[in-house]
């Protein structure tokens, strides 16, 4: 009896020692631990009472949607292809707080592929417009008569060819497709490779640009990307773009300050509104493809501009697919000439090519002085021009979901804005080109980094905190930038007492 | 009027030359901070070095160009066949590599090997799901949802043979025509990956089998320029014909008697040992049991035993914070952990790799999760732990598609304690070492890296191998010689 007792002492004193973690060792666990919470972006920021009880809400949201997945991997939505989820993402709770959640700035945005497609047919039913179907291909035209313009089949009135299809609903349809190139039937973009969808999308981009080419058109463009952008609760914009010349019915073109004067007093009449809407500034934009001549004009049209509307200016880029286009050693005489007079935004290491002259444009970009870097997917592998970002404190412009359907990452748990913010690099959150992918205009983006890139345990400072840089890496002169953060902290209030007394949240099945 | 342009051009070229120097030491700074580029070339490695860099830059400026027809950034299924045409891989395949720090024993050597042993007596076939197999005097006393048959006779018993063994063969092997379909996630991945482990089994784990079959495995090391090697072993109990079975002491005898005869025919061979690695979805106790084996082992064949670690699908395993007492109490075992084979980013999987360093881990395996967590990786640097990447693992189960995504180039970079090795070679047809050193060379590594990365990683092998370290320096001659004898002979043409 006293053996048996002595036994199952000794049984239980083992069990009970195999559940116990050493103090020491507890400790020094926690510590690394804490340590990486701290590092990463969001890490040091501090919420308020009200604050934590919307972080309890978002969280349990946030378990209660990817522990399924952690068991069936099968059904985790953000290791396929955005197009084969994207019509899911309304049915997340966390997205529909990530929704209402004011985002402050969205700084890398291009002009012409902002705006939803849907919006995109819309502006087609404009008196006057002539489309030009041929190859595959769409092009616009506004006119009072036929366009004498080449066009490989013939100009119709798009009205017209609305009509005589019998079926505008599905004519319509078939209209979007070439403004986006998620398609409704589901067209297998998984593992199309870098050439052909940046083809596929140039293709979009040409589409749309003859559409809002013309003035008026433009202007309702405008409009409306302004207001989409604004119930995305957005509150500023940096707006990428090449400045087209504008046309009028009777084809006479404007110059291209006249398309600066029509973003600022289209954007005047939305803050007219919505007064708590702060503005848009433009990055002048040269397709990287061209030759230095061209790009020297643009140059010196920034200059010029800037000169002209200062407030309406913020810089320079170069775009274009980064692979094939030049690197910019090959603008440098002229980039540097002009880099004390005009800030540099400049799109680098958009690239999975290691040790390409696409992948060293990350080099010239941060030696350039460049005020934020467009993308700077391939910065992981570059760990001393990391360290350059940061002591620089040169903000990255991450777009997770261009990087995915411009075929760059797959699985986005594989996106190195994981350890962007790991690291606590000055991160921001864009979209690049919402409306080629039919995506909103930023609160996708932002849904999917927190959802599939972000640590599991990455909560509400994370999003604050994204939201804060974009406003802190904006090019706003200091009175309106104050002006932004006091928006946004009012903003941010209210969307914290709304989402605690939003009682759909409140399910409390959840545990 | 030429003043002027005189006094811009002048100014300009000044600043001009400071940025050029500028760029240049940033550039310089990241090549030689990286993996390999300390390393200097001798007159006769730069030969080797300019002839294998004109083929990687032949294969990646045309792949630049077509990156359609780029194929790492495919799955390794679709271009495994045509790796053997490489140049740059037939260079690789010849270099001696070092040592192979991460592998399977049930694993190793490929279908053709499996299929052939089922033509071997004796043999019975349950074809259940999944396709188990037993060797046995009568008809084996297990059981089978359907029932147990003579393999010689089901094979008589069909009118096509050549067509039951190429679905037989399908058991053994990963490799299938339209990956994609086959393996949309890492669920159906795995779930594969496992029925090949069950049907394996029984093929390799009856003894004579077994001795054979690691034999073929060293000789497949060797003939693959592979001088050394660290396996993971299960231990798997052995059984005989008539039914009895071994424990696993007996199996880690067996890996010895094998290595001695293997080094008495190969004395330029430079070892092997064994890491026993059981399953991590067990419970507290059966760890418990683990450990003690794992202590009579290691007191019986000090000089084989390299550690202990524990394996099975991470995210579907126990997190090793579940074992991190009884861990600690066994830290003389030395341990090699699996560690951070994960996508799932803040999760227990993701946090073994917190665990694996706190509890001393010699190297990790894996640590495919490091790029997200540069604490870790710091303690990684600091410990000086040697990180075993696996890339076309990796890439085969499903955690990355497009190689340059992989974190390796991360690693790389950082000059973190690489070594590569290959996992599970034989369940997807891989080279022991030269598949996987050429697709990190050329498909994961900067366009940039050449031998002095390659030359650096095979060293690496033996540096952060279990060795004793009275016995490293002569390892390291042997490299040394096997390396020297590569350089000395080589001949850009014969590629
Ligand atoms: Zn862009
Ligand atoms: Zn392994």
């Amino acid at each position: 009896m006293n053996t048996l007792a002595a036994y199952t002492t000794v049984c239980l004193l083992i069990t009970l020692d195999a559940r116990l973690i050493p103090d020491n060792y507890s400790k020094e666990r926690r510590a690394l631990l804490d340590e990486e919470t701290f590092t990463a972006v969001g890490g040091k920021l501090h919420l308020n009472e009200d604050e934590t009880i919307v972080n309890d809400i978002l969280m349990k949201w946030k378990m209660k949607e990817l522990n399924p997945s952690y068991t069936n991997p099968q059904h985790f939505n953000f290791s396929k292809h955005y197009f084969s989820y994207k019509n899911d993402i309304e049915n997340s709770k966390v997205y529909q707080i990530i929704r209402r959640m004011p985002k402050g700035a969205v700084l890398h945005v291009h002009s012409s592929l902002m705006l939803h497609p849907d919006v995109l047919v819309k502006l087609t039913y404009e008196k006057h417009l002539y489309a030009c179907f041929a190859d595959d291909d769409l092009r616009f035209y506004f006119s009072e008569a036929t366009p004498d313009r080449p066009c490989l089949s013939k100009w119709a009135l798009v009205s017209d060819l609305r009509k005589s299809s019998g079926d505008p609903v599905a004519f319509d349809s078939q209209l979007k497709n070439y403004f986006t190139l998620y398609k409704e039937d589901g067209e297998d973009y998984n593992f199309v490779d870098i050439n052909t969808v940046w083809q596929r999308f140039n293709k979009v981009y040409y589409t749309i640009k003859s559409l809002i080419a013309y003035r008026p058109a433009r202007e309702k463009y405008w409009t409306e990307t302004l207001k989409q952008f604004y119930k995305d609760n957005v509150m500023y914009i940096e707006v990428r773009t090449g400045l087209q010349d504008l046309y009028e019915l009777d084809g006479s073109r404007h110059d291209k300050k006249y398309l600066v004067e029509v973003y600022k007093n289209v954007t005047a009449k939305f803050i007219k509104k919505h007064p708590d809407f702060i503005g848009v500034k433009l990055i002048v934009t040269k397709h990287r493809a061209l030759s230095i001549e061209h790009v020297l004009e643009a140059l010196n049209l920034t200059r010029r501009l800037k000169a002209e509307m200062p407030d309406m200016i913020a810089g320079f880029d170069l775009v274009g697919q980064e692979d094939i286009g030049r690197p910019l050693t090959d603008f440098l005489p002229i980039l540097s000439e002009a880099k004390d007079e005009i800030n540099f935004y400049l799109h680098a290491g958009e690239t999975a090519w290691l040790g390409t002259s696409a992948d060293e444009n990350l080099v010239d970009a941060i030696l350039l002085g460049s005020k934020r870097i467009g993308h700077g997917y391939a910065l992981t592998k570059h760990p001393s021009l990391m360290s350059a970002v940061m002591k620089k404190d040169i903000a990255l412009e991450v777009n997770v979901i261009s990087n995915v359907v411009l075929s760059l990452v797959h699985d986005v748990r594989n996106h190195p804005l994981a350890s962007y913010i790991a690291l606590g690099l000055p991160v921001v959150l864009s979209s690049d080109d919402p409306g080629a992918w039919s995506a909103e205009p930023v609160s996708h983006d932002f849904f999917v980094a927190f959802m599939g890139v972000a640590s599991k345990h990455a909560d509400l400072r994370l999003l604050k905190q994204l939201a804060l840089n974009s406003i802190t890496y904006s090019a706003l002169e200091d009175e309106s930038k104050t002006r932004l953060f006091e928006v946004f902290n009012k903003r941010w209030d209210t969307f914290v007492r709304d989402v605690i007394s939003d009682e759909c949240l409140l399910d409390t099945s959840v545990s | 009027m030429w003043h002027i342009i005189f006094i811009l051009l002048f100014t300009y070229a000044k600043c001009d030359d400071n940025y050029n120097e500028r760029r240049r030491e940033l550039v310089e700074r990241e090549l030689r901070s990286a993996l390999g580029g300390n390393t200097t070339l001798s007159d006769k490695e730069n030969v080797v070095n300019n002839c294998l860099m004109r083929h990687k830059f032949d294969e990646l400026d045309y792949a630049f160009d077509h990156p359609n027809e780029f194929n790492f950034s495919h799955h390794f299924f679709s271009y495994k066949n045509r790796i053997p045409t490489s140049k740059v891989y037939k260079i690789i395949k010849s270099m001696p590599k070092g040592a192979l720090l991460h592998i399977h024993d049930m694993a190793i050597m490929g279908a053709d090997y499996l299929l052939n042993i089922t033509y071997q007596e004796h043999l019975y076939v349950c074809f259940d799901k999944p396709v188990r197999f037993l060797f046995s005097s009568n008809v084996p006393n297990v059981t089978c949802g359907v029932q147990w048959q003579l393999m010689s006779e089901a094979r008589a018993a069909v009118d096509n043979v050549t067509e039951f063994d190429a679905q037989l063969r399908k058991l053994f092997t990963l490799v299938c025509d339209d990956p994609d379909k086959a393996y949309p996630s890492i669920k159906e991945t795995w779930t594969r990956f496992m029925q090949y482990f069950n049907s394996a089994h029984g093929l390799l784990t009856y003894r004579p089998n077994w001795e054979q079959y690691f034999y073929d495995a060293l000789t497949f090391f060797k003939n693959d320029n592979v001088g050394y090697v660290e396996v993971r072993s299960i231990l798997p109990n052995l059984y005989e014909l008539d039914g009895t079975e071994y424990d696993t002491l007996i199996t880690a005898k067996a890996y010895r008697k094998i290595i001695r005869r293997f080094m008495k025919d190969h004395p330029d061979f430079i070892g092997a040992k064994f890491i026993y690695a059981p399953s991590r979805k067990v419970n507290r106790d059966v760890l418990a049991q683990y450990l003690v084996s794992a202590r009579r082992i290691k007191k019986e064949m000090p000089e084989l035993f390299a550690g202990f670690d524990l394996v099975g699908q991470e995210d579907a395993g126990n997190p090793l914070i579940e074992f991190v007492p009884q861990l600690l109490e066994a830290e003389d075992l030395n341990f090699f952990f699996h560690a951070g084979e994960t996508n799932w980013f803040g999760t227990l999987t993701d946090e073994n790799l917190v665990d694996a360093i706190l509890l001393g881990s010699k190297r990790i395996g894996h640590g495919y999760a490091l790029a997200k967590h540069p604490v870790l990786m710091q303690e990684v640097m600091a410990k000086d732990i040697g990180v075993e990447v696996n890339v076309l693992s990796n890439a085969v189960l499903s955690l990355v598609r497009d190689v340059r995504n992989h974190p390796l180039n991360i690693f790389l970079s950082l000059n973190l304690p690489v070594v590569l090795s290959s996992d599970d070679p034989g369940a997807w047809g891989a080279d022991p070492l030269s598949d996987d050193f050429y697709v990190a060379f050329v498909g994961v590594a900067s366009k940039l890296s050449d031998l002095k990365l390659l030359k650096t990683l095979a060293l690496n092998s033996i540096k952060y191998s279990a060795i004793e370290p009275e016995n490293k320096a002569e390892a390291l001659q042997k490299f040394t010689r096997q390396w020297n004898d590569f350089v000395d002979n080589f001949d850009c043409s014969s590629y």
